[in-house]
């Protein structure tokens, strides 16, 4: 049943991206001011919801562990948490090669880049812990502590940033050119995060099983031990 | 109330008093954290070689970097000292409340960190031939809401960490990407104060100091009992 | 529009391709260590269970 899951999600995500891929080269006009580089966008900001959406959601489930104490929840918040680390990835390094073209620079300390980069920091640091706790239970509860510290850090990283920015300006990263996207461009942006949410569902499912395949493990391996 | 809040605060500066007892009658860490903060110092002297004008620049900066990495070794000690000889459970199973346990803790290494903060900053004015504002009392205010910051999360993590193998390692790790807001907001207030400039276009920083400082001490104290106990 | 522009585009989705293709690799090494380990763990409960009889 879960397997059959998996699959279409991916065929489908795989059917909607490809589609995409077509909208994006053939039927988008290049972008005024910026040129073909601004089609990463779609990747882009696709992928940097996804990301944010997907910690937000592993905040509330590790929450959800501490209130219920059931594990399942635990598992499914760290491969929510793993698979969103790898979108965020995805939104800096994009985002690092479309800052290389437009002002010639790899990096900039913006607000969206600054932010996304220390996000990927604290997750870093939250598998470390993960990986340094070998009790399920305290691992769970650890994670989910740290998750709620996280939550609330990211979003004031995101609102100091932005006003240290408006202090010491630089490079910005401009989704909309001229003052809004016109309606045709906009479509294939939803359409691909709608592609990469399903994906990353299909990930985390799988993610999830092998997270409960560990606990089966250890626990066979205590039973093994045991005589 | 009054009763009630008046045993909160006592068994809370109880334990305070005996984590400041015990650290001044050993000095370990606040030496090692002191000489460590020299010792940044002098390298960063080899790092810049710049004009007196950009060293007011970034003397906050460097300031503030100082005060981070020193206090991460009195926070390290701070649940970790407990280990030794079970007194992590003896604590956990006497009638102080995990909140007051933290709290407590986190009162005695406040205070621990602004020593080592009081001593740097003149060692910091020499080395660099910065000269401290007229306005002192601001700067010190603002050392006072940004290690509150350093403290609350550095505690808190300590006390996440305590029961970690490579405890030393995972705490700076854990705990600087939290820090960025605190660090912004006092390093921008101390530039702010250090190079003379209008402060009154930086007083957005002391808002966000003053609310990273309550956001995360209510939440600590929320989520505490549920790190140390469960 | 110009020709670098063009290469970096194209670098840029092939970046993210990359990246998604590392992942779901690693996913399926780790998938597949975790039921040899799972696989290991059983036959040893097994063992364990026919010496004690």
């Amino acid at each position: 049943m879960r397997l059959k899951i998996i699959v279409t999600l991916t065929a489908i995500a795989g059917l909607i991206l490809a589609w995409n891929l077509y909208r994006i080269f053939l039927d988008v006009p290049d972008e005024a001011s910026q040129g073909a580089i601004f089609r990463i966008i779609y990747f882009h900001v696709p992928a940097a919801i996804t990301a944010f959406t997907g910690f937000y959601a592993a905040i509330l489930l590790g929450i959800g562990y501490l209130i219920r104490r059931d594990l399942r929840l635990d598992s499914i918040a760290a491969s929510i948490n793993e698979v969103s680390l790898a979108f965020a990835l995805i939104t800096i390094c994009t985002g690092s090669i479309w800052g290389r073209v437009i002002w010639g620079i790899w990096w900039t300390w913006d607000a969206r880049l600054t932010s996304y980069f220390v996000c990927i920091l604290i997750y870093f640091g939250y598998f470390m812990l993960r990986r340094a706790i070998d009790d399920p239970t305290t691992r769970a509860r650890l994670s989910a502590v740290m998750s709620i510290f996280a939550g609330v850090e990211i979003v004031l990283v995101w609102k100091s940033i932005e006003w240290f920015r408006t202090q010491h300006p630089g490079p910005v990263l401009e989704i909309r050119g001229g003052g809004g996207m016109a309606p045709g461009m906009e479509a294939p942006l939803w359409w691909n995060f709608l592609a990469l949410l399903m994906l990353s569902t299909a990930l985390i499912l799988i993610r999830t099983r092998q997270e409960t395949m560990k606990i089966e493990i250890d626990g066979l391996r205590r039973h093994a031990h045991a005589f | 109330m009054r009763f009630l809040r008046q045993k909160f605060l006592g068994q809370t500066l109880a334990i305070a008093a005996k984590d400041l007892r015990s650290e001044i009658r050993g000095k370990e860490a606040v030496n090692a954290s002191v000489s460590f903060a020299l010792v940044i110092l002098l390298l960063f002297s080899f790092a810049f070689d710049l004009e007196p004008e950009q060293i007011r620049d970034i003397a906050g900066g460097l300031l503030w970097l100082v005060f981070a990495f020193a206090g991460t070794l009195i926070l390290n000690r701070s649940f970790a000292r407990e280990l030794v000889n079970d007194c992590l459970d003896a604590l956990l199973a006497s009638p102080v409340s995990g909140a007051q346990l933290f709290f407590g803790k986190c009162l005695a290494n406040y205070v621990l960190i602004l020593i080592v903060e009081c001593i740097s900053l003149p060692v910091f004015a020499i080395f660099y031939n910065v000269r401290l504002p007229q306005r002192l009392a601001l700067l010190f205010l603002v050392m006072l809401l940004g290690t509150w910051g350093i403290t609350v999360i550095g505690t808190l993590f300590s006390a996440i960490t305590v029961n970690l193998r490579l405890r030393e390692l995972m705490l700076p790790t854990l705990i600087y990407p939290m820090l960025i807001p605190a660090l912004i907001g006092a390093i921008e207030l101390s530039r702010a104060l250090i190079t003379g400039n209008q402060l009154a276009e930086s007083l957005f920083w002391f808002r966000v100091l003053v609310g990273f400082d309550l956001i995360f001490t209510i939440l600590s104290l929320a989520l505490v009992d549920i790190v140390l106990v469960g | 529009m110009s020709p670098q522009n063009y290469t970096f585009m194209f670098f840029g989705f092939t970046v993210a391709w990359l990246i998604i293709i590392v992942y779901v690799i690693s996913i399926a090494l780790r998938e597949k260590k975790l039921r040899q380990e799972l696989d290991r763990v059983k036959r040893m409960v097994e063992e364990g269970e026919s010496t004690r009889r």
